[in-house]
């Protein structure tokens, strides 16, 4: 880190990052930005999201800017306008629902082909989410669904977590802070 | 995707589920999805008719997973979900056809058991028993009466009656016993039901039910209070119907029946109101928009108008297993899926193929709609009890190219015909104000010109230009060529034999000049063997002999052996000598 980012963390001022939060509708992408604002920002009542919202909030070191994008099928469409702006991509899963693990597989196989994304070193991190359903599948499981493995020229992680009690949250923020000062240094 | 792309439709599926050993063993009119839960995720609710004779079954799945199973007391004809009520949360009832009853459940619990009213008795058969019960009769002497009743009376005997006469004599007895204490009833069966909307077009209004029965009759059942709205009565029993419109406003009852006719009832009507007489048996009837496609039992699809006017016809490979409509109002597509014997799903807009799907069993039963959260999910059960579930995938696009043969697309285009213009205006009137008189013009011009054609012939005949003989035997045409300058001029005579198969034999050509101006070097020859349509040019050399700068005309003719007069003449008009005038 060089003396002016060092400067720049000692008043205060933190480096702004562009995340796509990405997934299938009813996966909880909303509500796992809503747990890692500040929880005086915390809002009660999530509904679905229509087209997306711009969502703030800051870790450690970054500041966060985050494209909440709708999730339902006819918004998915608006996804790759934003793929240039994003910085590094979350991708959300609903393990309980294993009718659609396909449905997330296309969508995240269409994404990595992409012309926008294809070439880029973006760091992906996958929230295999929903974990307190009675049957939800657990995270190797989703990785092994939607073919995580093929994924070589991009860093990803992948984490089980609990919106709603914002279990597991936490690992996968700071995995994907790392990453991004990994890439700018 | 390599599994997608090898299931040959051309990725537009994505294979959400397969269980080949499910243990659903049902048809399309016992499959259904809805809301059961009030949490906007639809289940498929499926009657299933286990072994055909036990194991009927309720079932419900959610996802993947069988989520509720209730026993059926009998074989289910048909099953649908409706509201029934105004109450919050939104949840449907299922509606249960078996035997001559519909089992209402709500909320996956029985709820309410209709049956149909029971019909006439035969007033004869009541008597007979009447006696039966009184000892005034025995069984052999029942069974004669019953007999004759059955042949000569129009109401039809009852099924008791029926069974009793099929007893042998011993069992007879036992079952007279068994029986005659109660009274005779007589009870129709449900082949077929369906939904239909009170009051308003909305996805979660009031719908009655409208059931046709064995009994060549529908009827259409009030939601609340199952009394009978509405009675209507068909030509012959329905097997499968389709419902469209509002109970209060305006409906359509499409009815395909078991006589190979499609009936089509309307509101207040009691009869129905078009009929569609099918070349053979209606195995599939589904309704896209305001048209009608029929699937026969000859391996045809049908489209007709709701006015029963044929549209289209097409042949498919396999005869038809079931079909289903394919309606997806978001992207503004819709479809008719048939499942075919030879294990395939073929997806049709129109009489277009858009889309084949292989199964690796056959599809007894389709059903399209919103799945769990998914609007374009396709559910199929097959003959071995599979359960499938497929995706449309959200990129997918179906086009419209038209595979059958017939007239190209080019031209039904419609062409830029320019609009009609003053001067076009003008003549029109002016042909309709003036038309004997330019009707005249043209027969007198009509008339000379065909003068003038016949004195062209004439003149032709007479100087022999072009001539043609005219003998039937000898069809020959023949034109001359005259090359050189002078003195020596080379004369080409071009024969062609004009007979379509016939070749002319035993021809020669002899010229007639005069001898002090010319000198023909072979002025008789012989034409070889004429065969017809080839062109034989024939040769020869005439010189000049005068130097005075003056022509004259050869005559040819074509000559028969064994014949005085030429079969065809020619003159030649010889041209002035050059070469002497050079000299």
């Amino acid at each position: 880190m060089g003396l002016f980012d060092k400067l720049v963390g000692w008043l205060g001022l933190k480096k702004e990052v562009n995340v796509l939060c990405l997934g299938l509708d009813n996966s909880g992408k909303t509500t796992i930005i809503n747990k890692l604002k500040p929880s005086n920002a915390q809002v009660q009542d999530i509904v679905p999201t229509i087209g997306f919202s711009i969502e703030k909030f800051k870790t450690s070191s970054l500041s966060f800017t985050v494209f909440d994008m709708s999730g339902q099928g006819r918004y998915r469409n608006l996804w790759e306008h934003y793929y240039k702006e994003g910085q590094a991509i979350i991708f959300v899963i609903d393990s309980a629902d294993k009718l659609r693990m396909v449905v997330a597989k296309e969508e995240l196989d269409t994404l990595l082909n992409h012309p926008d994304i294809k070439h880029r070193r973006i760091p992906i991190l996958f929230f295999a989410n929903k974990m307190d359903v009675r049957d939800a599948l657990s995270s190797v499981k989703v990785s092994q669904l939607l073919c995580l493995e093929n994924i070589k020229d991009k860093p990803w992680h992948i984490c089980a977590t609990d919106a709603i009690k914002g279990e597991g949250l936490q690992e996968g923020v700071d995995w994907l802070q790392d990453q991004i000062k990994t890439m700018r240094t | 995707m390599s599994s997608v792309e090898s299931s040959g439709d051309g990725g537009k599926w994505l294979d959400a589920h397969y269980d080949p050993v499910a243990g659903l063993y049902t048809f399309s009119s016992c499959v259904d999805l809805a809301d059961l839960s009030g949490d906007r995720e639809s289940r498929l609710v499926v009657g299933d008719l286990g072994t055909g004779s036990s194991g009927m079954k309720l079932k419900v799945y959610r996802g993947t997973a069988l989520i509720s199973e209730n026993t059926l007391l009998d074989l289910p004809a048909g099953l649908v979900a409706f509201f029934m009520d105004l109450h919050e949360p939104r949840i449907p009832a299922v509606a249960v056809a078996s035997g001559p009853c519909i089992y209402v459940y709500k909320n996956l619990r029985p709820y309410f058991k209709f049956t149909l009213p029971s019909l006439d008795v035969n007033p004869l058969e009541q008597d007979v028993w009447q006696q039966v019960r009184e000892g005034q009769i025995d069984p052999v002497m029942l069974k004669e009466m019953l007999e004759s009743i059955r042949k000569k009376a129009d109401i039809p005997l009852s099924i008791r009656s029926l069974r009793f006469l099929s007893l042998e004599a011993d069992e007879a007895d036992e079952f007279v016993q068994l029986h005659k204490q109660q009274p005779i009833r007589r009870q129709t069966v449900i082949t077929c039901i369906g939904t239909l909307k009170k009051s308003t077009a909305d996805e979660d209004g009031i719908s009655c039910l409208v059931i046709g029965t064995e009994s060549t009759d529908v009827f259409i059942l009030d939601p609340e209070a199952f009394t009978i709205l509405c009675k209507m009565s068909l030509p012959a029993v329905p097997t499968m119907m389709d419902v469209t419109g509002q109970f209060d406003v305006e409906f359509r009852i499409t009815v395909a029946c078991r006589n190979g006719s499609i009936y089509i009832l309307r509101r207040e009507s009691e009869k129905p109101k078009y009929c569609i007489k099918l070349s053979s048996h209606p195995v599939g009837l589904v309704r896209v928009g305001k048209n009608v496609v029929v699937g026969c039992t000859d391996e045809s699809l049908q489209g007709f108008t709701q006015k029963g006017k044929k549209l289209w016809k097409i042949i498919l490979p396999a005869p038809i297993t079931t079909m289903a409509p394919m309606d997806l109002p978001t992207r503004g597509l819709q479809a008719v899926l048939v499942a075919l014997a030879n294990c395939q799903v073929q997806l049709y807009r129109e009489k277009n193929l858009l889309s084949t799907i292989k199964t690796p069993d056959t599809v007894t039963s389709i059903c399209f709609g919103r799945y769990g959260r998914e609007d374009g999910t396709l559910i199929m059960t097959t003959k071995g009890g599979g359960l499938m579930v497929k995706i449309l995938k959200r990129t997918a696009v179906f086009d419209d190219r038209d595979s059958t043969p017939g007239p190209p697309v080019a031209q039904s285009v419609r062409l830029n015909v320019p609009k009609k213009t003053k001067l076009y205006v003008d003549q029109t009137l002016r042909e309709r104000e003036n038309g004997l008189a330019m009707h005249r013009a043209f027969h007198m011009d009509l008339s000379r010109m065909r003068l003038a054609a016949v004195r062209a012939y004439v003149k032709a005949l007479e100087s022999s230009l072009t001539p043609i003989s005219s003998s039937l035997s000898e069809p020959l045409k023949m034109n001359a060529v005259v090359q050189g300058l002078g003195p020596s001029f080379k004369l080409t005579l071009n024969v062609q034999n004009t007979a379509s198969c016939r070749p002319v034999m035993n021809l020669a050509i002899s010229f007639l000049y005069d001898d002090n101006l010319y000198r023909i070097r072979n002025p008789y020859m012989r034409i070889p063997l004429l065969v017809p349509g080839l062109i034989y040019p024939v040769e020869t050399f005439v010189e000049c002999t005068s130097d005075k700068g003056i022509s004259d005309i050869i005559k040819v003719f074509v000559l028969h052996e064994e014949k005085s007069s030429p079969l065809l003449t020619a003159h030649i008009n010889m041209p002035v000598s050059e070469g002497l005038m050079l000299n």
